[in-house]
């Protein structure tokens, strides 16, 4: 019982952090928060697929880029209200997601990783030529941050930073939370089943490309969650977020944190937005910094940052699923 | 004469030149012990992989309660009652033993779709998975991941997680090779309680005459691809046929097993 208190605490403090950021510090580093939660957003949800099912996926780009531009065009042709902007963008990720998905699932390894490759790229040429729709190159621009109504009259404005800091929060701790349920749920036991033995698991009576196709549209929904709101924080969507680039930076972050751990990526997508600011003061070419210290993680730390953590504490590694 | 629970028609298939199954027309009934034997490369293995959906049939038919499965997929098969073990462990090694037989305990409700419920809050799933690791001696393990299981261990978890599937008809595929004397005779005591309570009826393959004689009420012999003999333990042991094809294989097992039988 111990253990789960101290765990509480140690999120409640977190927390109580996270909420205190806009009240302790000045308008970057707020705004650098946000956008370490929206990374985190998009790799918890992402290594639903990649700790947890073992899917590689290079296309997930497409999928933020289906929340922002969901957003962001219902926002300018339906209503601004932007729960409603964020409900559309998740669910036109979820789409985009599941026709990919539908093609993809039914391979695996670097198979899988190629196909989303390829339909990621298509998206974003979709995106880059449609300029009558997305704006083309320009990127979808103008997208407003309306005030949140909640329950018909309670009027919470989000047009500044510090105030649409909490929207992201909210958003964020909402993710983190229904990744955690799922991968304790008989649902993510099976998909560590799926990882660890795919064939076994079709033994057990699973349909394992119906789960497979489940957990990725999970994921692209995350994906969508977070493009539609960075598309509200940077009022524009763009075709980059759909580049393979882009789809990379889960994987990355998620390698940097740990893949088997809930938080991994997100501890390792703060790392990299702070790696990034950091070497960016120094060399335009911070990739090659932070190609340095993505390997030195890697070869020397297994299991990532929370990895390393959690041998430091002597700790065994909870594992997935658990 | 049990309800019969499958047939085969004239199934066939082939690996290049080399013919592993050829027009076998068998049937399993209900409630029948059946031992598969024959010489390495008699296609017991193939037999296996074909009737559970492993590999794709090239010609035949399967029929499992009254149902064409010919080209059913694995996951279906399960669900309506045949499962399988494997010749080489092949479990959830990053899973603990535990989590191993959870996973097609919960696949037989839908279950295993839930999203948001916990596992560990799961009452009646995780006591039908103690009751199932108490019955093949792996509760005392239950938390260990499968991939610090000693051998013995890791063969009685394949069949825990075939049994766990709560299979109508159960394949098991060479399932005490590598086990020691106690855990072996665990295993055949499993196999003889739970067809005796007739909800699962076994087929195995078996090097280990001992086993196969003792465990038994019917036996297949098969020899490149075709069914040589199936009968009753004496009438296969009689046959001379058999002997024929397990002279300068098998001989010593087959009739060392014979002799002590007389004596």
């Amino acid at each position: 019982m111990t253990e789960s208190r101290i765990r509480y605490a140690v999120l409640a403090a977190l927390l109580l952090a996270l909420a205190a950021v806009p009240y302790v510090s000045g308008k970057f580093f707020v705004y650098l928060t946000m956008r370490v939660m929206l990374l985190g957003i998009f790799a918890v949800g992402f290594n639903l697929l990649l700790g947890q099912t073992g899917l590689l996926s290079f296309g997930h780009g497409a999928f933020y880029a289906a929340g922002a531009y969901g957003l962001g065009l219902f926002g300018a042709y339906v209503t601004p209200n932007p729960l409603l902007g964020v409900a559309v963008g998740i669910a036109a990720a979820a789409v985009v997601a599941l026709l990919v998905g539908y093609l993809c699932v039914r391979h695996t390894e670097i198979y899988f990783a190629m196909l989303t490759l390829a339909c990621g790229m298509m998206v974003f040429s979709f995106v880059w030529n449609a300029r009558s729709i997305t704006g083309g190159d320009d990127g979808f621009i103008g997208i407003m941050r309306a005030p949140v109504t909640l329950f018909g009259g309670l009027r919470l404005p989000i047009g500044k930073d510090s105030q649409f800091y909490y929207f992201v929060l909210a958003f964020f701790v909402l993710a983190v939370w229904v990744a955690h349920r799922i991968r304790i749920s008989p649902f993510g036991l099976v998909l560590s089943g799926i990882r660890e033995n795919a064939r076994r698991t079709e033994y057990a009576g699973i349909p394992v490309r119906k789960y497979r196709l489940s957990v990725f549209v999970v994921s692209g929904a995350f994906a969508g969650l977070a493009g539609a709101l960075e598309a509200l924080l940077e009022s524009n969507a763009r075709p980059f977020m759909a580049h393979w680039t882009h789809s990379a930076e889960p994987v990355l972050v998620s390698l940097l944190g740990g893949l088997s751990s809930l938080f991994g990526p997100i501890v390792g997508g703060a790392f990299f937005i702070a790696m990034r600011e950091i070497i960016q003061r120094y060399t335009e070419n911070w990739m090659l910094g932070f190609g340095v210290v993505l390997l030195v993680v890697i070869m020397a730390f297994r299991g990532g940052i929370m990895g390393a953590v959690e041998n430091l504490f002597g700790r065994r590694s909870a594992g997935a699923g658990r | 004469m049990g309800e019969t629970l499958l047939t085969t028609r004239k199934l066939s298939n082939h690996f290049g030149m080399v013919c592993t199954a050829r027009e076998l027309s068998l049937s399993f009934e209900k409630g029948v012990v059946t031992s598969i034997i024959g010489p390495n490369g008699a296609g017991k293995s193939t037999l296996i992989n074909l009737l559970t959906g492993h590999l794709p049939v090239q010609s035949g038919r399967i029929d499992f309660l009254g149902r064409e499965i010919t080209r059913m997929p694995i996951h279906r098969r399960v669900r309506m009652g045949i499962c399988r073990s494997f010749q080489v462990v092949n479990v959830f090694p990053g899973l603990t033993v535990e989590e191993n037989v959870m996973i097609p305990v919960l696949s037989r409700s839908m279950r295993a779709w839930r999203p948001i419920t916990r596992v560990s809050r799961d009452a009646a799933g995780r006591e039908e998975a103690e009751a199932l690791l108490e019955k093949v001696g792996l509760s005392g393990v239950r938390g260990t991941p499968a991939s610090s299981l000693s051998h013995g261990d890791l063969r009685l978890l394949e069949v825990g997680v075939a049994l766990a599937a709560a299979p109508t008809l159960l394949f098991l595929d060479e399932p005490t090779a590598g086990m020691n004397p106690v855990e072996r005779e665990r295993l055949l005591g499993n196999v003889r309680t739970l067809s005796r309570e007739g909800k699962t009826t076994f087929v195995l393959v078996e090097h280990d005459m001992d086993v196969v004689f003792s465990l038994s009420e019917r036996i297949l012999v098969l020899h490149r691809g075709e069914l040589l003999c199936d009968g009753t333990p004496e009438a296969v042991r009689s046959d001379a046929k058999v002997r024929e094809v397990y002279l300068g294989e098998d001989v010593s097992d087959l009739f060392r097993y014979t002799r002590t039988e007389a004596e």
